[in-house]
C-alpha cells in the first residue's frame, strides 16, 4: 500500500492498522498519513469501517475482548495506539462522534464547558468559549437552552464547538452531514474551512463523496476495511473515486 | 372556631410539618443510591449497610472522645468518602459492564455482577459489625433527643428533626451546586449522560466514577449518623434503610436531586399522616401503598430525568 510522502513530517501516521470487534474484523491493515494543517477526507460506503478507523485513532477501540486494534498510530511522532482516550485528547486529538452524542441533560454552554475539562484548557476557558461563539453565533444566543430542544444543525454546531473546547491540533469529524438539510451542511462545512484556516488539522468522514472531495486536500477511499485509493482529489477525479467507493475494479491499487 | 375542626387542623399541620422534616431525612438516606445509579447504572445493595457502618463509626468515636455527635461527622464524612472511592475504584469498576465486556463476558454478566458483589458486601459489613460490636441495639446519645421547637401552643417540631432537615437541604443544595458549577461535577453528569463519549472530553471515567461513589457514600455516612441519633440500630439493619432509599428513589425518580427531596417529603408526609389517623402500624403500609401507586401510574418516578 502506498503512502504519499508529504514534504513535512505528517501530524498523524497510521500504519498497518487492523481493528476487531471481538472476533469480527472491521479494518485490514489500513495506512495513511495526514499532513499538518490539511483536511484529509475518508470516504466509503456504509459499513466500510470509517467510524471504526476514527474510533481507533482516539483510543475507543481499546476495549479488550470487546474491541481491539493492531498496527501503529503515531501523532506528532509519538505512538498513541495504546493510550486511553482521555490521554489522547490531552495530546491534542479529538473527535466529533457520529450522531453528535451531546450530553442530553445539559444546556449548550454546559456541553461546551465539558469540552474544556482538561486542566490545560481550564485557564483559557472564557476565551475559548467566546471563540466558539464567534464561530457559531447561533449558539451564543442559545447558551442556556437545553440541547435536546435544538435542531439537528444546531446540535451539530454544539458537537463541533465542544470538540474545539479542548483546543485540539487534530479533529476527527464523523459524518457531520448525517440527517441534516443540504443548506445546513453547506454552512457547517464553511465553518470547518474556517476552523482549518486557524491551523486545526481535520479528518473528515463522509458518505457523500462529492462533498468530501470538495473540502479536502487529500482523500482516502475505504472499501470493506481497506484503503483502495488515495491521493489529491483533483488529480484522482470523481470517476476513479466513485469506482473505488463502489469497489468497481478499474484500479490497480489495493482491493 | 369549632373545637373539633381546630384539632383536625392541628393534626394535619403537625403531620405535614413532621412529614416534611422526615422527608429531608429520607432524601439524605436515598440520595447516594440515586447518584450511584444515575452515574454508574449500578445498584449498590450495600447502601443501607454503609449507613449502619457510619453509625457504628460515630459510636466508636464517641467511646473515646465525649463530643457532640454532630462533630463526629468531621471524621465520618472523610472516612466514608474514602470507603466509597476505594470501593468503586478497586472493586466495582473492575466488574462494570465495560470491564466485563473487556474480559469477553456478556453485558448481562456485567449488569448482574455488581448486584451480587454488593449483596455479598452487605453481608460482610453486617458480620464485621456483629463481630466488632455484638448484636446489642445501640443509639447515638445526644442532648437533643427530647427537645422540641414550639411554633404555636399546639404546633411542635422535634429539634433533632429540624436540624436534620436543615442539614439535608444544605447537603442537597451543595451537591446541586457541585454538579452544576464545578468541572468535576459536570464530568460526573457527563459520564451519567454518555459514558462512552465522556473520555473524549479528557475525562478519566474510572476516577470520576470513584469520585461519584465517594460522594454518595459520604452522604450515606451523614445519613447513618442521623439515623443513629434518632433510633436504635443493630448490625443487620442495613436492608431496612436500603428499602427506605429504594422507596424514595422510586417515588422521586432516579438520578434527580430534586426528585429525592420531593420523594422523601411525599413519603414522609404519607407516613406521618397515616400514622396520625390509622395508628403506627399504618405508617409502613401507607408508604408502600404510595410506592406501588407511583410504580403503577408513573414508573419512571415523579421527577425522572429525561435520558
Ligand atoms: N460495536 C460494534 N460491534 C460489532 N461490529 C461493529 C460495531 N460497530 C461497527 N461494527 C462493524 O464494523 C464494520 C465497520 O463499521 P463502521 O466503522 O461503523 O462503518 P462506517 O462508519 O464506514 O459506516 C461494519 O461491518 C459494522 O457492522
Ligand atoms: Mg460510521
Amino acid at each position: 500500500m502506498s503512502i504519499s510522502a508529504p514534504e513535512q513530517p505528517a501530524l498523524l501516521t497510521v500504519k498497518g492498522l487492523s481493528a476487531y470487534y471481538g472476533e469480527s474484523r472491521a479494518l485490514y491493515g489500513v495506512g495513511f498519513a495526514v499532513g499538518k494543517g490539511t483536511i484529509h477526507s475518508i470516504v466509503g460506503a456504509n459499513g466500510a469501517g470509517k467510524s471504526t478507523l476514527l474510533r481507533a485513532i482516539v483510543g475507543m477501540m481499546n476495549r479488550g475482548r470487546a474491541a481491539h486494534t493492531a498496527g501503529s498510530i503515531e501523532f506528532k511522532g509519538r505512538r498513541i495506539d495504546a493510550l486511553p482516550t482521555e490521554e489522547i485528547v490531552g495530546l491534542g486529538v479529538t473527535m466529533v462522534p457520529e450522531g453528535r452524542r451531546l450530553f442530553a441533560s445539559m444546556s449548550v454552554e454546559e456541553n461546551l464547558v465539558c469540552g474544556a475539562f482538561l486542566p490545560r484548557c481550564r485557564g483559557t476557558l472564557g476565551e475559548t468559549l467566546e471563540d466558539v461563539y464567534s464561530l457559531f453565533p447561533r449558539l451564543a444566543d442559545r447558551r442556556q437552552q437545553p440541547v435536546s430542544q435544538m435542531s439537528g444543525g444546531e446540535q451539530q454546531m454544539v458537537a463541533i464547538g465542544r470538540a474545539l473546547m479542548s483546543s485540539p491540533e487534530l479533529i476527527l469529524l464523523d459524518e457531520l452531514s448525517l440527517g441534516l438539510a443540504p443548506i445546513v451542511v453547506d454552512q457547517i462545512y464553511e465553518r470547518i474551512a474556517a476552523i482549518n484556516a486557524r491551523g486545526v488539522t481535520c479528518i473528515v468522514i463522509e458518505q457523500d463523496t462529492e462533498r468530501a472531495m470538495r473540502v479536502a486536500g487529500a482523500v482516502s477511499v475505504l472499501l470493506e476495511g481497506r484503503v483502495v485509493l488515495e491521493g489529491d482529489p483533483d488529480e484522482l477525479g470523481r470517476d476513479r473515486v466513485s469506482a473505488a467507493y463502489f469497489g468497481i475494479d478499474s484500479e490497480g491499487q489495493g482491493g | 372556631m369549632n373545637e373539633d375542626l381546630y384539632w383536625t387542623l392541628v393534626d394535619i399541620a403537625n403531620g405535614l410539618l413532621s412529614g416534611v422534616m422526615l422527608g429531608g431525612y429520607y432524601a439524605i438516606i436515598a440520595i447516594g443510591l440515586a447518584l450511584t445509579f444515575g452515574v454508574m447504572r449500578m445498584v449498590n445493595l450495600a447502601h443501607g449497610d454503609m449507613l449502619v457502618l457510619a453509625a457504628y463509626l460515630a459510636v466508636l468515636v464517641l467511646q473515646f472522645v465525649p463530643i457532640s455527635p454532630f462533630i463526629t461527622l468531621a471524621l465520618v464524612i472523610p472516612v466514608m468518602f474514602g470507603v466509597g472511592y476505594a470501593l468503586q475504584r478497586f472493586l466495582l469498576n473492575a466488574i462494570s459492564v465495560q470491564s466485563m465486556e473487556r474480559k469477553g463476558m456478556s453485558a448481562g454478566f456485567g449488569l448482574m455482577s455488581p448486584i451480587l458483589v454488593t449483596f455479598g458486601l452487605s453481608i460482610v459489613i453486617a458480620h464485621a459489625l456483629l463481630g466488632g460490636f455484638a448484636s446489642d441495639a445501640r443509639i447515638i446519645r445526644n442532648a437533643l433527643s427530647y427537645s422540641a421547637v414550639r411554633l404555636t401552643e399546639d404546633l411542635n417540631l422535634s429539634t433533632l428533626r429540624l436540624i436534620f432537615f436543615v442539614i439535608a437541604v444544605a447537603i442537597l443544595v451543595a451537591l446541586h451546586l457541585f454538579l452544576r458549577r464545578t468541572h468535576a461535577g459536570r464530568a460526573i453528569r457527563a459520564s451519567a449522560d454518555d459514558a462512552e463519549i465522556a473520555p473524549l472530553m479528557g475525562i478519566a471515567t474510572p476516577k470520576i466514577n470513584a469520585l461519584a461513589s465517594g460522594i454518595a457514600i459520604a452522604i450515606a455516612g451523614v445519613a447513618g449518623v442521623m439515623v443513629g441519633m434518632s433510633r436504635t440500630f443493630q448490625p443487620f439493619d442495613g436492608p431496612v434503610f436500603l428499602l427506605v432509599a429504594f422507596g424514595v428513589v422510586i417515588v422521586g425518580g432516579l438520578g434527580s436531586i430534586v426528585g429525592s427531596l420531593v420523594g422523601g417529603v411525599l413519603l414522609g408526609i404519607t407516613q406521618v399522616l397515616a400514622g396520625t389517623y390509622f395508628g403506627p402500624s399504618a405508617q409502613l403500609v401507607a408508604g408502600y401503598i404510595l410506592i406501588l401507586f407511583v410504580l403503577a401510574v408513573r414508573p419512571q418516578g415523579l421527577f425522572a430525568r429525561r435520558r
